[in-house]
């Protein structure tokens, strides 16, 4: 899985807590996390202390595939304030290997298509690690 | 407990920008016209339900500040709802409840949404923070309507539904609001320039996505007695149903984002209640900010059929005069789109309707009507049905 670095900071950097901690510097160290309930065995995505499936407070962590394919995008246009300097922009919802969805961003170069193959990336900006995904057809083309 | 509620009294403004009234000034506006439209006497009234007013209206404990305002005496409720997109929906049916209850026999739900002081890109830094989780999705830029934008593509991807099939809601509900005398837009629309508007989020462009817009509005609802006394005109409301699928935009375990569980379940709730089928709806009002949207709940609430709702719209099944009227008022498309209380214009629509005051958009012979409210990308969704009286 590639990873990408970015020379500036987040345009809306998510907030840190001691509960999510854990997901955040795993994936500054380029490793794509989530929680797993010990008593039902059900996954959630985003890691949450507490599991939606049985209210169980029993959890461990587990590491994700990052492979998946892309269920929807949008090239979105007109965006928040904040997020100014990055428009147009590619949003987009991806369905993991690993049995989760998950809202996330399309990197640019590729023309995204329905169903196709897509992988993580991992951006760095200088306050914080995004998960992004790329086709795997623009990763081919790279090589 | 009472069985059914009537409304009695609507009043509306005229959606659109608003720059020398206050907030409570344009409210004011609205019940004067409903509280006229009821004919009940001050003291009559029991209860006030108010959609929370957006975090730009100055003025805080709005309810209690109104009901000042107006001097009211209160021994049901004075109280302001939050719901999001179904704000406005909640406070009616919060009216509905407190009637039902017995608490009171006359109550008015209004509101007032102000939203035009607020350039969009600035809004959107909140809205960005509603529309999914603040950690894990707002960090992507994900906008409201960019979860509808990704209903469309997989709208089209799985039905084949094409761009010019969508688009013809935008120009269908325009049409339908050149007849309405309060839509903030009634210049007609050509397909081309549907097509040709610059991108917002794609493949939606500037007039397939919902306009900025302020306005307020007030519904008078009362026990069925005190509606037969006052000898007018007024609707029943017949049916009512909720649904909220447990999921915030997207479900983290992969299933249709296009089907509107929630609609399909809290519309057939609304069904039962009322003691009728889709087939018996004469015409709807749909919370639908985007044409997509439009088409998606069509099919839930079980107006058009699966996979059809845009070929429907471009075949004038949707439009007046067709099989299934939707959005007669112009839709949040074309009529405007003050969130808040969005789902009590369409209240107002229905009511005029029914009560067949409803001028060039009325729908003929009309015996039953449905509103939809909403939140998020269709994960909740708030029912009405509506029947003529009698
Ligand atoms: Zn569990």
């Amino acid at each position: 899985m590639r990873s990408v670095r970015v020379d500036r900071p987040a345009p809306y950097p998510p907030r840190i807590s001691a509960a999510t901690r854990p997901f955040w510097d795993a994936l500054g160290d380029e490793r794509l996390t989530t929680t797993r309930c010990l008593d039902c065995g059900d996954t959630t995505f985003p890691p949450k202390p507490i599991c939606p499936n049985c209210f169980s407070t029993q959890l461990s962590w587990q590491s994700l595939s990052g492979r998946g394919t892309l269920y929807s995008y949008s090239r979105v246009w007109a965006g928040p304030e904040v997020f100014g300097e990055e428009l147009p922009y590619t949003v987009c919802v991806v369905d993991l290997d690993d049995g989760l969805r998950l809202g996330s961003r399309l990197l640019d170069g590729v023309e995204p298509e329905m169903g196709k193959r897509v992988t993580l990336v991992f951006v760095h900006y200088t306050d914080a690690t995004l998960f992004f995904f790329e086709s795997e057809a623009a990763m081919k083309n790279e090589s | 407990m009472r069985e059914r509620v009537a409304v009695i009294g609507i009043g509306a403004t005229p959606v659109g920008r608003y720059k020398d009234l206050l907030d409570h000034e344009l409210l004011l506006e609205a019940f004067a016209q409903a509280f006229k439209d009821a004919g009940v006497r001050k003291e009559d009234i029991g209860g006030l339900v108010f959609s929370h007013p957006r975090t730009y209206t100055k003025q805080r404990y709005f309810a209690t500040f109104m009901a000042g305002y107006l001097r009211m005496q209160s021994s049901a409720t004075v109280l302001e709802v939050v719901g999001d997109g179904m704000t406005g929906g909640f406070a009616f049916d919060k009216a509905v409840d407190e009637i039902l209850l017995g608490k009171c026999n006359v109550c008015v739900a209004l509101g007032v949404s102000m939203e035009t002081q607020v350039p969009s890109a600035e809004h959107m830094n909140l809205t960005m923070r509603a529309v999914g989780d603040v950690d894990f999705q707002a960090p992507f830029g994900f906008t409201p309507i960019s979860w509808y934008a990704m209903d469309a593509v997989r709208y089209m991807h799985e039905h084949g539904a094409t761009r010019e099939q969508l688009a013809s809601v935008a120009v269908k509900n325009r049409r339908h609001a050149s007849l309405n005398p309060i839509a903030q837009y009634k210049d007609e629309l050509t397909l081309e320039e549907v097509l040709n508007a610059r991108p917002i989020v794609e493949p939606l462009g500037l007039l397939e996505v919902p306009p900025r817009s302020d306005g307020a509005v007030a519904v008078v609802l009362s026990d069925l007695e005190t509606a037969e006394k006052l000898d007018r005109p007024y609707a029943v409301v017949r049916g009512r149903g909720f649904f909220h699928e447990g999921a915030h935009q997207i479900s983290d375990k992969p299933n249709s984002m296009i089907r509107l569980e929630a609609a399909r379940e809290a519309s057939r709730l609304a069904y039962e209640d009322a003691g009728i089928s889709a087939k018996d709806i004469d015409l709807a009002e749909l919370y639908a900010p985007c044409t997509i949207v439009e088409v998606l709940a069509s099919e839930a609430l079980g107006l058009c059929p699966e996979g059809q709702g845009a070929l429907w719209a471009k075949q004038g099944e949707t439009a007046l005069g067709g099989s299934i009227p939707l959005s007669t008022s112009g839709g949040l498309l074309s009529r405007g789109h003050p969130p808040l209380v969005t789902p009590l214009y369409n209240v107002v629509e229905v009511v005029q309707q029914l009560r067949g005051e409803a001028g060039e958009r009325q729908v003929g012979g009309a015996e039953f009507a449905l509103t939809s409210a909403e939140l998020g990308n269709y994960n909740a969704a708030l029912v009405h049905v509506f029947g003529k009286a009698g």
